[in-house]
């Protein structure tokens, strides 16, 4: 059984790394081939970079400058996704304040307000987060808004049972019963930040590893622009497991259908 | 007041709406409880008996009629009725004990307080070795357990029950039973009980009251005239099997009205 189990699962773990595995060979046997575009970059070569730009500290700069930039920006939009979302739920005409807005901007990329941002708020730092608050603003507020709404009945009316009045329900009812979904608005909103943050660092920036890829490209040193994108996927990945941890550390074992682990 | 009238519900009628239709639930009834009595409404689905129950719980407004506890009159939910959900209605993000001590916090008890008050109840329902379970960890009897003990500890003036076994299996059901008379017979306190299974309410009950198919009212309400302290034997008995038969006689007219009229 043990042996089935271990045989099985190292067998998924292979069909997994199967394609990145080969697109990296092939990379690295290709590279610098007569006729093959320049970048493409050996992985070696990538490697040896990232190290170079971690350990010089060039690289450093840059991430805590993104990474200032999307931290802000998420806490920003989750803030205002969740307290809205939470009066919507629980307040009518919160609702009714909010949802003509809410529903005419949710489909526009929210990119596309980078230009009107500016003029508003200039190339600084201020409009960069401003747009990615709004990027997670709405998968929070939607999640938050439908989560507290689904609070079972039941729940409520036993809580109006032992006493408790409005504000104590929301405070103790209504918010826990809405965590789950609180969260998965948040990881959405989350992964939405860093697209956002690429983007709006790839226009009149002066620093961020969006604004990186931008001068390696000019640059045309693509072993750079690889070490950047490296950078952004380690720094998305990391940020979505710690969102994780933290879940799992409020919702494990409590809520039905939560799993022990992720 | 008279002492019959521990709990008086006069005139009750509920009519609502239904696609643009009315539609009446409950058909002006009265209807009494002594202080100490414990007091079951069985009847075919639909017929209004949890409606009732939700009226005198104050979840449900209604269309006429006063009802009083102890002389005073009642309509919002409060505290002085306590009430069991068949659904248990348990707060899943909270541990059997904090789910127990939830009423005391709402009044503001001290946290030493409340948890000697909520232990001796959970005691009192068997689930001591279970205080720091959060409920999805918990069977459907045991989470019942749970229930009762949260609406034991507020000690209210009266206990409405709806349905509480009806969603275990029979097994369970049958030691639930047993398990409440045991604890009602501790210490008296009034109940309303809503169910659709004569047994349990012959089983449990000092009067059975039967409701007519919708629109509900009372066809008849019968003293139960068995000996107490009941045991489970209590079940195989003639007198026991003569009233589930006068019952049932009552019973099955209203559920073939309930049938012709779907």
């Amino acid at each position: 059984m043990m042996a089935r189990q271990f045989g099985f699962t190292a067998l998924r773990w292979a069909a997994g790394l199967t394609l990145p595995v080969a697109l990296l060979v092939a990379m690295q046997l290709t590279a610098g081939q007569e006729g093959m575009p320049r970048y493409v970059v050996a992985p070696t070569d990538i490697a040896a970079t990232l190290w170079q730009l971690l350990t010089n500290g060039d690289l450093v700069g840059d991430a805590l400058a993104s990474i200032s930039r999307s931290y802000s920006g998420f806490v920003l939009g989750a803030v205002f996704g969740v307290a809205i979302g939470l009066l919507s739920a629980v307040w009518r005409q919160a609702q009714a304040f909010f949802d003509p807005l809410v529903s005419t901007l949710y489909p526009v990329p929210k990119i596309a307000l980078l230009p009107v941002i500016i003029t508003w708020l200039g190339f600084g730092d201020v409009s960069k987060i401003v747009l990615i608050s709004l990027a997670v603003f709405f998968p929070t507020f939607i999640n938050t808004l439908y989560g507290a709404r689904s609070t079972p009945v039941n729940l409520v009316w036993a809580a109006r049972n032992m006493g408790a009045n409005r504000f104590y329900i929301f405070w103790h009812v209504v918010l826990p019963a809405a965590l789950p979904q609180i969260f998965t608005g948040l990881r959405s909103g989350l992964a939405l930040s860093f697209v956002v943050l690429f983007a709006t660092e790839m226009v009149g920036s002066h620093n961020g590893l969006g604004d990186m890829i931008i001068r390696a490209e000019e640059a045309m040193r693509y072993d750079w622009m690889y070490a950047a994108i490296l950078t952004i996927g380690l720094l998305g990945f990391l940020s979505d497991r710690a969102l994780l941890v933290i879940r799992r550390k409020l919702l494990a074992n409590k809520y039905p259908g939560e799993a022990r682990r992720t | 007041m008279a002492a019959s009238d521990y709990l008086k519900a006069q005139g009750i009628s509920k009519t609502f709406m239904r696609n643009n239709q009315a539609v009446v639930a409950l058909e002006d009834f009265d209807l009494s409880i002594a202080e100490g009595e414990f007091v079951s409404i069985v009847g075919p689905s639909g017929c209004g008996k949890s409606t009732f129950l939700h009226i005198v719980g104050g979840f449900e407004p209604r269309t006429g009629g006063s009802i009083t506890l102890a002389g005073k009159a009642v309509s919002r939910p409060g505290p002085d009725r306590g009430m069991l959900f068949q659904d248990y209605a348990l707060f899943p993000w909270r541990t059997v004990l904090s789910n127990v001590t939830w009423a005391l916090e709402v009044k503001g008890m001290s946290r030493a307080e409340r948890e000697q008050r909520a232990r001796k109840y959970i005691d009192m329902v068997g689930l001591s070795r279970f205080e720091g379970a959060y409920p999805a960890e918990l069977s459907g009897g045991m989470k019942q357990r749970v229930a009762l003990a949260r609406t034991l500890v507020y000690e209210s003036q009266i206990l409405l029950m709806d349905e509480p076994f009806g969603a275990l299996d029979a097994q369970t059901r049958e030691l639930m039973q047993e398990e409440l008379t045991d604890i009602w017979q501790a210490d008296r306190r009034t109940v309303l009980f809503v169910t659709h299974d004569i047994e349990e309410a012959l089983y449990l009950s000092d009067r059975v009251i039967v409701f007519t198919a919708r629109p509900g009212r009372i066809k008849a309400d019968i003293r139960i005239d068995l000996p107490r302290p009941r045991h489970a034997h209590i079940r195989k008995t003639p007198e026991f099997m003569n009233y589930h038969t006068q019952i049932w006689d009552m019973l099955r007219d209203e559920v073939l009205r309930t049938r012709e009229a779907a």
